[in-house]
């Protein structure tokens, strides 16, 4: 595929799902109206929807997608493993267990995990403790492969944890759907309060990772190789881990648990488009905010009790296996 | 003269002991030894990918003093493995050496086709045969422009021409005022090195020229084999090249 116009064409698609997401729902609009709604004309209710409650769901949807796409990419270059993704380092399922720990013992302990900032944040000290841990356990400059079995250890310890607050909760029913709503990702309800957590940040990340691509080549063809050319490997491996720790805790933090996004993503355009990181990032930034975009849009044109991170999944999975065959 | 590559007890606990050695600019040298004898090991540390203790100096500098893309243009390394996971095309691979030249592609075309990979540049480098992507990490190291140049078991995997091209070159860098260090197993190739470094258990039992140093009392003690000095079939590259 000719990469001049992969930037164009990605731009085009996030552009259409992120106009879907505004028009597509239980109140059908035309694009004209989402057009009006925007720019502060139209009626009532049009603006309403549009301005309270699709605007910032498509925000945050487009920011989290962004930023699992990047942190795919980045996880894949650090562990040089196309089949590395953002949760390897127990990110994700740290997130996961902060939110769900809140939400299960909140009660118990009398603090209303309904508080806006609560769940996010616990999310985001579970995601970086986590990270840390991971660290400190494959102690400092450790090889990969350490790094990599001590995710896979702190994963099993994490989802361990998180299964058994979903067990002890089992009997309240209110507590037991909001951690299942958590461990499935969603973009339900997302208001404006979730965009001002998750996206500026976000972007901060994503910016600062695209001067990295270069490096990222050379780390992504080997350590002492990258270092032996002149990169600053511990550096560089330094900046990808917080970069990326970010990323995934903010996308968990504002969304839950999505998963697959940052694995088939940048598979997809590294297959379409060549490893090349400084179009790979950039690119599976877009890919993964229009992916994330218009895998929420079926969950809510099928009213089937779908979640986000089923869909992403129930998508991707299939998609991913096909790909495959006929990259052969 | 300042030594191009200068190490000073330079060791790495369980692999290298103590190990001393002056590299001139211009000289052309053989690192042979066993198995495990810590070859690898003494190479990487001279290239400061391996935390050592003891002094390396390039070219009279501390290794510690120099910022690191100055040392991606001082120094190239090839290492024995040459596995790559991520599809780039050989091009882009070999081009990956002006990463401290800021990118600066010049060099590129010429290290393809010193090592034979012109008609391969677009193929990814995940779909060649170990011995090109052998010759592959050489021409990134050659691309980098480098005076100093550590190659580790470079010809292992090469067939006997591109193994001969490969040391032609070698001799070419060095007669151009380079510094080139090289492992290999084939005792029989070291002799056409101006010095040869002899390494078992992590210490340097050898360190001169190859008739002085790879006598059969010297092989048979490290390599535990029998040595004989007999005519053989040598093969050559022909006068036209």
């Amino acid at each position: 595929m000719r990469s001049r116009l992969a930037i164009p064409a990605l731009l085009a698609l996030l552009v259409l799902a992120f106009l879907a997401s505004l028009a597509f729902g239980e109140l059908r609009l035309s694009f004209g109206q989402v057009l009006g709604a925007l720019t502060g004309g139209g009626d009532d209710i049009a603006r309403t929807v549009v301005r309270d409650f699709r605007l910032p769901r498509a925000l945050v949807g487009l920011a989290v997608g962004a930023a699992l796409g990047a942190s795919g990419v980045v996880m894949q270059a650090f562990f040089r493993n196309p089949l590395a993704s953002p949760g390897l380092l127990g990110v994700s399922s740290g997130g996961a267990l902060g939110a769900v720990a809140v939400l299960a013992l909140g009660p118990m302990l009398g603090f209303a995990a309904a508080a806006m900032w609560a769940l996010p944040l616990a999310s985001v000290v579970g995601a970086f403790a986590a990270t840390g841990a991971v660290l400190m356990l494959a102690q400092r400059g450790a090889g990969t492969e350490r790094l990599l079995l001590s995710g896979v250890a702190l994963n099993a310890l994490l989802g361990a944890g998180t299964s058994f607050l979903l067990t002890t909760t089992a009997g309240h029913f209110e507590v037991n759907a909001q951690i299942l709503f958590w461990l499935m990702g969603g973009l339900e309800s997302r208001s404006w309060e979730h965009v001002w957590m998750g996206v500026p940040a976000i972007l901060v990340a994503c910016l600062l990772l695209l001067p990295l691509g270069r490096a990222m080549d050379l780390l992504s063809l080997g350590e002492q190789s990258a270092q032996s050319l002149g990169v600053d490997v511990r550096r560089l491996r330094r900046q990808l881990i917080v970069l990326s720790t970010i990323l995934t805790a903010l996308a968990t933090a504002v969304a839950g648990i999505v998963g697959f996004v940052g694995l088939v993503v940048p598979h997809v355009l590294r297959l379409a488009f060549g490893p090349d990181h400084r179009r790979l990032l950039p690119y599976s930034m877009l890919g993964g905010a229009t992916f994330v975009l218009a895998c929420d849009l079926i969950t809510r044109t099928f009213p089937l009790g779908l979640r986000l991170g089923v869909v992403t999944s129930l998508i991707g999975g299939p998609f991913f296996l096909w790909l495959l065959r006929r990259a052969r | 003269m300042i030594p191009a590559l200068h190490a000073s007890a330079l060791a790495v606990p369980g692999r290298l002991e103590a190990v001393s050695v002056d590299l001139g600019p211009g000289e052309l040298v053989a690192l042979v030894g066993p198995n495990g004898a810590g070859k690898s090991t003494l190479i990487q540390a001279l290239a400061g990918l391996l935390p050592a203790h003891g002094i390396v100096r390039w070219n009279g500098q501390s290794l510690s003093g120099i910022a690191m893309a100055e040392r991606g243009r001082g120094l190239a390394w090839v290492g024995q493995e040459a596995q790559f996971e991520f599809a780039f095309p050989v091009r882009e691979v070999v081009a990956q050496g002006r990463y401290a030249w800021g990118d600066d592609p010049s060099g590129v075309a010429e290290a393809l086709t010193e090592l034979d990979l012109a008609h391969l540049a677009a193929r990814p480098v995940t779909r060649l045969s170990g011995g090109e992507r052998h010759r592959v990490g050489l021409a990134r190291a050659l691309a980098t422009a480098a005076p100093i140049q550590l190659w580790d078991e470079p010809v292992a995997q090469l067939d006997v021409r591109h193994a001969l091209e490969v040391m032609r070159l070698a001799r070419r860098l060095v007669d151009a005022g380079g510094t080139v260090l090289v492992s290999l197993h084939d005792l029989r190739a070291a002799y056409r090195f101006d010095r040869v470094l002899v390494l078992d258990q992590g210490r340097l039992v050898g360190n001169g020229g190859p008739h002085d140093v790879l006598t059969a009392a010297l092989i048979r003690e490290v390599f535990r084999v029998k040595a004989t000095f007999v005519e053989s079939l040598v093969p050559e590259l022909p006068e036209d090249g």
